[in-house]
Formats: C-alpha cells, structure tokens, sequence
C-alpha cells in the first residue's frame, strides 16, 4: 500500500527549500533563492505555505537598516520531510520491480 | 499550473539542495592564523625578553589584547556575509567560545597558582580546540596538529619555563598556524 506524497511537499520548489534547510541550522532568504534560482515573488508564496503548514519557522528582522529573513526548519518540517522520502523510497522501489 | 513531479525528480531535488549545503562551510581559517600568528609572537617575544634578562617579560603577552581586537573586527565582518549557519559551523562557533572561557578562566587561575605552571595546560587546550575542530570539518592537519598539542602537553611539564615557552610557540606552529594556512589553501581551491 502506498503512502500518500505530502502534496505541501510534492512541488518543486517547496521541496528544494526543505532539502537546503534540512542540513543547516538556518538560512537566509536570499540563500535560499540563489541556491534554488527562483524568483522573490515566487519564493515568498511557496516559503508562506510551508510555514502556514508548520514546516519552517520565518524570522523577520533588520540587520545594517535593510531587512532580513531567515527560514529554519520545525521539528514537524522534519518529520514531514523525513515520511516524504520514505513515501519516495516506497514509489521508487516498485518502479524497480 | 505546476507540472506535476515524478519520484525521480523529487530525489534528484533533495540531492541537488543537499550537496549544495554540504560544501557550505565558511573559511575560519583567519581565526586559526590571527591566533596562531599572535600566540606564536607572544611566545618568542617573551623568550627574547627572557633572554636579555628583562623582569617584565610577560609584557609580551600584551598582545593578545590586539588580537583580541582584531578578532571582534573578523566577526562582525564576518556576520554580514554569512547566509547561512550549517550545524558543524554552530557546534563549531560553541566549541570556540567554550575554549575561548577556558583561557579566560585559566588566566585567572593562574593569578594564584603562578604563571610557571601555565604552559603545558595552554597547550592541551590548543590541542583540544584544533582536535575537536579538525574531527568536525574533517580536516586531517588540524587533528594532527591536536595530537601532537597532546603528546607536547605531557613533555612540556618536564621542562623548564623558558623551554615552556618554546614548545608552546612550536605547538601553536603546528596545530594553528600550518593548519591554518592549508586550510585557507583548501578554501581557496574550492572557491576557484
């Protein structure tokens, strides 16, 4: 029986902020865009969902007169990232048989 | 529309963004070099000053206060570029700052034990520091370098306070500032 794919996490670029943020304590919103070669506009609406969902938290401060964002994932990021993959594993050890 | 992802995309997602944090390790090698060089200075301005026979000698050690300076400059520099904190980087910065209160406590210690004795546990906390530090990075040269801190602290008390001083400028040779040319070197290959 198959699990279900998290469908908050089954999107291209959500999941590639999950995995950047998954091996580092926290980064920054300008990190994260550079690594993932997306827009702001687009980054800002994927990065609100993932945290209505409870999977990042998202600091807003000022640093120098300019503002800062930095994302850092939850516990609940955590566990949902970890089911998303074993999820994966399941579809992909299948498609093997 | 968002087209809709296959497994195979979403793995090679999550291994794209993760090799790209993997190698995100800032270069802290200025730290090693800015302490090593001042550590090492200290070491053989003191010696010197011993040798000529001046009472003040631990004036040497003044110099600490500048790199002591110079190292809050590099952080705040240092602050303003960093994008992102990897979890070896935050382990990394606790580690230093705990080393960092050990050396303020042991100068306090020393205030009523005597300087004499100070040598061989400045060495073991050097080799300590660039131990845990080279395991954490996975930098062969600083691991050595602790090692050899190690094997120095125990001699070291066997000797005498100015050939203290000696092994001292030798282990901070070998556990900071070898180290922290290679791993400059190292940085720099990486960034080319």
């Amino acid at each position: 029986m198959f699990k279900d794919l998290d469908p908050i996490l089954h999107s291209q670029l959500r999941l590639a902020v999950m995995s950047l943020l998954i091996g580092v304590k926290e980064a920054e919103f300008t990190f994260i865009k550079e690594n993932t070669n997306s827009t702001a506009g687009n980054l800002s609406v994927q990065v609100q969902k993932l945290k209505e969902a409870g999977y990042i938290e998202v600091n807003k401060q000022f640093k120098d007169n300019y503002p800062l964002t930095t994302c850092k994932i939850t516990s609940k990021g955590v566990q949902a990232f970890e089911d998303y993959v074993k999820a994966l594993q399941q579809y992909l050890d299948v498609g093997k048989k | 529309m968002e087209k809709e992802l296959l497994p195979q995309e979403s793995l090679s997602i999550i291994q794209n963004m993760i090799d790209k944090t993997k190698h995100s390790l800032s270069d802290g090698s200025h730290y090693f070099l800015l302490w090593g060089y001042a550590v090492f200075l200290g070491c053989i301005i003191q010696y010197s000053l011993l040798a000529i026979g001046f009472h003040e000698h631990y004036y040497a050690w003044s110099i600490i206060l500048v790199a002591i300076v110079i190292h809050n400059i590099f952080i705040f520099r240092d602050s303003k570029k960093q994008k992102v904190v990897t979890f070896i980087e935050e382990a990394n910065g606790q580690l230093w700052m705990g080393i960092g209160i050990a050396f303020g406590v042991m100068a306090i210690m020393f205030l009523k034990v005597g300087y004499q004795y100070c040598f061989p546990f400045y060495i073991l906390f050097y080799g300590l520091g660039s131990f845990i530090c080279g395991k954490l990075i996975k930098f062969k040269p600083l691991v050595i370098g602790g090692i050899v801190c190690y094997t120095l602290a125990a001699i070291s008390v066997f000797a005498n306070y100015p050939t203290q001083i000696l092994i001292t400028a030798f282990s901070i040779l070998i556990s900071y500032i070898i180290p922290g040319h290679l791993l400059r070197a190292k940085y720099k290959t990486l960034n080319r």
